[in-house]
């Protein structure tokens, strides 16, 4: 399988390609106050609002910082309900596309962050692949998409 | 036969056994009742021949009870007389009926039964008479046996036996008829059973035959022509056989395998475009790697490679006005550096000039000394030697004159290196503001990879080449990036560089200003050294002291002077620096423009 990889702190980690959609500059966000801290702001897309979420943050680290090659990652959410969102991901040092072979995937062992996953070694480390449907808990999905927003 | 559909065959094939069938049923039946008629025949002759019997033997049976009778005389033999003679005819009415469609048979038979009826009740009776009367006469039998009546009785019942003898051949004649056309029918009914069954089994057979052939065949055909199509040959096409279901199913097949060429015919093209298409970018982007940037994007289209195209064929163009506007910056980088080279070698002669005027200056003063030094000793000649002091003070005045302006020429030739310097430092920024541009084009190209890369895994097996191309196009981002750096790092000497001329300059600069207050000094001196060698006359008195403070204005000059040699020496130097400096930057334009020349960009 193919991933993006992108960094949080000094490690690697891989967001499966099948999910992504595309990669977005960095661009002025509108702040949500009151929204929890993994909630970086909120995003125009062709006139669609999307919601951003600062992946450094959501892991527990300080917020994204803003370098040249700090990115955007539009990405499908998809819902336990089974509902398909438009869901944008802050992360820093987004910058390649690397093959990660299935035989390499293992179980990282330690369940920290729920949608951290199999981890994989490579000639540069060890890349450790998100598990996008696991990244929101049930109370921040609930207010980040709200049913009017469902029926839309 | 072909135009017709299965059902109809089905029903054409199953409709000809039933109605071989149903005709080999009819005839069976015609046959048997026929038989059944025939039989029915043989029984009525039987009956005949029975009921003849009967009447026979009611006849003897009759004749015997009379005949005990007329031989014992006894009632009892008699008795049962009446029931016999009634026996009879019943039998005789019973053959009669029988009989009643044969007209030859009943003519005979109406002979008999009168012939019997009339024996019954007239001969038998009369005889019965004859006999009562006689009662137990001895030899009653004897007489009776003598008598007409009995032989008349014998005479009635031959003839009346032949006639049912007659009647019996007959009947036994008929019987035999009957009985062979019983047979006769029996034995065609078997013939028809056995060869009409024959002939159901064979069309039975032919019907199956033809059924399962005009089925079984189009499959064959079209099973063939899928497992052809399975392997791969996508130019198989079944035979159309007939204009049943079938024959439309294989219509359709060969539609869908026609479909099925053209679709993959299409796909074939869509690769080939695809592939010519990135071959295209490959080849551009192959030498833009290798600095040709003069080779032009020729993709175009809606599609992500088009779009892909459109952005590579921006960002060469991007990077080609760029490089020209380098490539500018440098060669007037070199100008200016080439101006200021010569303006520096200029104020260099002027400043080897100027030492030279310095050291005629100083040999002047000390002649001044010595002829002083004389006048201290030839007073005559004093005043001559004041006049030619004062001619000399002036022509010195007029060589520091001389002096002032050159000085005021090297501050203006400064102010120019300096403004220069300043214009330098300004293209410098330009490149800054370009290479900003560059590394945002670099940054925009490095998203637009990830996204072709992204684009291209959706694309699945299709995007495999494209895939590649992104990877190419994200090391071109980065070795783009990475020559940004490096112009950064070159420009950044450069600006250091200018800034140690700026500095040197300023220098320089100061120490001319000393210099041109200096001079500004010493002529003010020599002001006063003309002043008081023209009070030299009114006042000899006084001209020792005159000249003893002209001794000492002498020697004060010849120090002024020694420090002005020593300032132009320092100038000389300093020209020497910023000659350096210029040549210094000569160099770093060359580099900038030799390494912006790897770059090819004129089309």
């Amino acid at each position: 399988m193919k991933a993006l990889v992108f960094h949080i702190g000094h490690d690697r980690y891989g967001l499966p390609l099948q999910v992504v959609q595309r990669v977005l500059p960095l661009l002025e966000l509108k702040a949500l106050p009151m929204a929890p801290d993994a909630v970086a702001g909120m995003m125009n897309l062709h006139g669609a609002t999307v919601p951003v979420i600062d992946l450094s943050r959501a892991s527990g680290g300080p917020p994204a910082r803003q370098h040249f090659d700090t990115r955007i990652v539009l990405v499908d959410y998809t819902d336990p309900e089974g509902a398909v969102h438009a869901l944008a991901l802050l992360a820093e040092r987004v910058q390649r596309v690397q093959e990660v072979s299935e035989q390499a995937l293992q179980p990282s062992g330690v369940r920290a962050a729920p949608f951290l996953g199999a981890v994989a070694g490579d000639s540069d480390g060890i890349v450790q692949l998100v598990e996008l449907d696991q990244l929101l808990p049930a109370a921040l999905r609930a207010l980040l998409f709200q049913p009017e927003d469902k029926a839309s | 036969m072909k135009d017709l559909s299965i059902k109809n065959k089905l029903y054409l094939g199953f409709g000809t056994v039933l109605a071989i069938t149903l005709l080999l049923l009819v005839m069976a039946f015609n046959s048997f009742t026929r038989l059944t008629e025939a039989n029915g025949w043989d029984k009525h002759t039987m009956q005949v021949l029975i009921e003849l019997g009967l009447v026979r033997s009611s006849m003897l049976h009759a004749q015997v009870e009379t005949r005990g009778y007329l031989l014992t005389g006894l009632e009892s033999a008699i008795v049962n007389e009446r029931d016999n003679a009634a026996d009879l005819s019943k039998h005789m009415e019973n053959v009669l009926k029988l009989t009643a469609d044969n007209p030859r048979q009943q003519e005979r038979l109406k002979k008999a039964q009168n012939l019997i009826t009339a024996w019954v009740n007239d001969n038998l009776k009369r005889q019965i008479e004859k006999r009562r009367a006689l009662g137990e006469t001895k030899g009653a039998a004897d007489i009776l046996g003598q008598s007409n009546e009995l032989r008349d009785s014998a005479s009635i019942i031959k003839s009346a036996t032949d006639l049912l003898d007659d009647a019996e051949d007959e009947e036994n004649r008929l019987l035999k008829e009957r009985t062979a056309t019983s047979v006769a029918q029996q034995q065609l009914a078997n013939n028809l059973l056995i060869m009409g069954g024959i002939a159901a089994v064979v069309v039975s057979l032919l019907v199956t035959y033809l059924l399962s052939r005009a089925i079984v065949t189009p499959l064959n055909n079209l099973t063939v022509a899928l497992g052809r199509l399975g392997a791969g040959e996508q130019s198989t096409r079944a035979e159309v056989l007939s204009r049943d279901e079938l024959g439309k199913v294989t219509q359709d097949f060969n539609s869908m395998a026609q479909v099925l060429q053209e679709t993959q015919l299409r796909e074939q093209a869509l690769t080939n475009e695809l592939r010519e298409k990135v071959d295209s970018l490959m080849e551009t982007v192959t030498r833009a790697a290798e600095g040709d940037l003069t080779s032009k994007v020729n993709v175009t289209g809606e599609d992500a490679i088009g779009r892909l195209g459109a952005g590579l064929s921006r960002m060469f163009d991007n990077l080609r006005s760029l490089l020209n506007n380098v490539q500018k910056a440098g060669i007037q980088v070199t100008t200016s550096a080439t101006e200021i080279a010569a303006s520096a070698k200029q104020q260099e002669a002027t400043g080897v000039e100027q030492a030279q005027t310095s050291v005629e200056v100083l040999s002047t003063t000390k002649e001044i000394s010595a002829n002083t030094t004389q006048l201290l000793k030839t007073m005559e000649d004093a005043t001559a030697v004041a006049d030619y002091t004062t001619s000399a003070t002036s022509e010195a005045q007029v060589n520091l004159r001389r002096m002032d302006q050159t000085m005021q020429n090297m501050v203006s030739a400064t102010d120019s290196i300096n403004a220069k310097l300043a214009a330098l430092s300004e293209k410098a920024s330009n490149i800054n503001s370009v290479l900003t541009t560059i590394t945002k084009v670099a940054d925009q190209t490095n998203i637009l990879s990830l996204n072709a890369a992204i684009e291209a895994e959706k694309a699945g097996e299709a995007g495999r080449g494209f895939s590649v191309v992104a990877t190419e196009i994200r090391r071109l981002a980065d070795q783009t990036s990475v020559s940004t750096w490096d112009i950064e790092q070159m420009l950044k000497e450069m600006q250091s560089a200018v800034s140690a001329s700026v500095m040197g300059m300023d220098k320089f600069s100061e120490e001319i200003r000393r210099s041109v207050s200096e001079v500004r000094q010493v002529t003010d001196q020599l002001s006063g050294v003309m002043d008081q060698v023209q009070k030299l006359a009114p006042q000899f008195d006084t001209v020792l002291q005159g000249m003893q403070s002209q001794a000492v204005g002498a020697q004060q000059i010849t120090e002024t002077m020694m420090q002005l040699n020593d300032a132009t020496q320092q100038t000389v130097e300093s020209l020497k620096a910023t000659s350096e400096a210029v040549h210094q930057l000569q160099y770093a334009a060359g580099d900038l423009q030799s390494s912006v020349a790897t770059f090819a960009v004129t089309v």
